[in-house]
């Protein structure tokens, strides 16, 4: 089935207007429950309860709105609110670009697939080509949802990614949590042990040599249940930190 | 210091670390409150039992699985949970990359992995893993349970602390074979391909993330502080598209000409 996409609009690339289709390119395969009443499995619904009265509230009564201070509300219309995007924005400028790999992984937070529209396919495999070849991603601002997203287009394959990114103001700074010193900091023999270690678990990164096991284990539990069978909670483990670091090396290089 | 999220054991080989997950994030979004639209009280979500109308105390409460035949399959959260006993409390490193192996699209979430506690054995274990990291330059992989669902997840160095990435798992990342991309017939010629990457070397700069700001919150902000003032909220026009130029070369050549003069 082919995919349908969730966005149509066009690239400007300066002069160069490249007409795409956005596609989700990732897709959740967590197994999802509803809330069940325990004792009969009825459905439970959420309901809008309003404190002071105790009374549910429809939903056509109810409106947004943000708290200015302790008790007093501004409040918005959905249309507002949408007015932040600044414009239905059809289109994505990119107007520099990046070295990819400067990019810290903390900043990916969704990617998307762009399709080529019938019109201007030559410009799509122009932006493709020129990216390629130049080994940079294109940065641009991307209008989706009502939000505006920093956005940074790579050529992967045939294709071209376009990923959301996090701004800078919204990560933690690491450093930022603090950490205890140490009296005693790692010897060098230890430092080389670990290293060893690492050299021995060393391997090129290949996704599809890594399934959710756990997804297959409640797939599992939900069987055993439904045969009426009963579920026993396993004993829990507790791994203790190891008090001699260099003697948990040595035994873990002997191991590998 | 903020709250953990999770705490458990980063086992490397036979040498365990007590550590507490933090989020990478920090949510400086602006948030809405639905209200009842009569006196402005911030309505509170309440769990009732559609067949009895009855409120349902949390504890009340189970989650429910649809099978493909129909029936209702019901699990306690200690049912559920048995589906993770170890994992849930350890993230074992099985493997080692270099990040440069690694496709962004995997990336799914950051957080910043610390020391569990004060002990001298936690602390020195932590910083050795940390120096170990740095020196060799690779990330840890390995797997762990939140909540309830089970992350691979890229485990570096990242000033002076260890930072985890949870990533999606290989079959959550759609194939791209059947999104639409153009054909062998409008590969682009050389020329055009010269004049694209003198375009792109030109408008090149170091990723800079600080340049970067949440605009859309920003103009939000502005809207409610308007808002509570009494001011009208107009709402923008859509912009026009740009749609295709028929000369590539030439669009190329024209916005050159535009950033040299410009």
């Amino acid at each position: 089935m082919p995919p349908r996409s969730i966005w149509n609009g066009t690239i400007a690339f300066g002069l160069v207007a490249v007409p795409v289709k956005v596609y989700s390119a990732t897709e959740s395969h967590t197994i999802h429950f509803r809330e069940v009443h325990a004792k009969d499995g009825s459905k439970i619904e959420h309901r809008r309860i309003n404190p002071k009265t105790g009374k549910a509230v429809d939903y056509k009564d109810i409106v947004k709105g943000y708290e200015l201070s302790k008790g007093k509300w501004v409040e918005l219309t959905d249309d507002e609110i949408a007015a932040a995007a600044g414009g239905q924005s059809r289109r994505i400028d990119v107007d520099h670009f990046v070295p990819a790999d400067e990019i810290a992984p903390e900043f990916y937070e969704r990617t998307y697939y762009l399709g080529a529209q019938d019109k201007g396919r030559d410009a799509y495999a122009l932006l493709h080509a020129a990216l390629d070849r130049s080994g940079r991603a294109g940065v641009g601002h991307w209008v989706f949802h009502n939000r505006e997203r920093t956005v940074v287009l790579r050529p992967v394959d045939d294709v071209l990614l376009l990923h959301t990114m996090r701004f800078a103001a919204d990560l933690v700074d690491p450093s930022d949590l603090e950490l205890g010193r140490v009296q005693r900091k790692p010897s060098d023999r230890e430092i080389k042990m670990a290293s060893s270690l690492v050299d021995g678990l060393h391997t090129k990164f290949s996704p599809s040599d890594y399934s959710d096991t756990y997804r297959d284990a409640v797939m599992e539990v939900i069987k055993r249940k439904a045969s009426g069978k009963n579920i026993e909670p396993p004993a829990d483990e507790e791994p203790e930190a190891a008090d001699d670091l260099l003697a948990a090396l040595e035994a873990s290089l002997a191991n590998a | 210091m903020a709250r953990s999220l999770w705490s458990g054991s980063l086992s490397f080989g036979l040498v365990n670390v007590p550590v507490a997950l933090f989020s990478g994030v920090k949510d400086t979004d602006l948030h809405f409150r639905q209200l009842s639209a009569k006196n402005h009280v911030p309505v509170e979500i309440h769990r009732f039992c559609a067949e009895e109308d009855e409120e349902v105390p949390y504890d009340e409460i189970a989650n429910g699985f649809e099978t493909d035949d129909d029936d209702l399959v019901i699990l306690t959260d200690a049912e559920l949970a048995t589906a993770a006993p170890r994992k849930t409390r350890t993230i074992d490193i099985e493997a080692f990359v270099d990040l440069d192996d690694v496709d962004p699209t995997y990336y799914d979430h950051p957080y910043v992995l610390m020391p569990a506690g004060e002990a001298e054995g936690t602390l020195r274990a932590y910083r050795l893993l940390l120096e170990v990291m740095e020196r060799t330059e690779r990330a840890a992989l390995g797997r762990f349970v939140l909540r309830t669902k089970e992350y691979l997840a890229l485990i570096r160095a990242r000033d002076d602390r260890l930072v985890l990435t949870t990533m999606l798992w290989h079959d959550e990342v759609r194939p791209a074979k059947d999104v639409p991309t153009p054909g062998k017939k409008d590969k682009p010629a050389k020329k055009e391909i010269d004049g694209a990457v003198a375009l792109i070397d030109a408008l090149s700069c170091p990723w800079d993330p600080s340049r970067y700001e949440d605009r859309y919150q920003k103009r939000l902000r502005k809207i409610v502080r308007d808002k509570s003032k009494g001011k009208t909220i107009e709402v923008p026009e859509e912009e026009k598209q740009p749609s295709p130029v028929p000369d590539l070369m030439a669009a190329l050549e024209e916005t050159l000409a535009e950033i040299k003069s410009g």
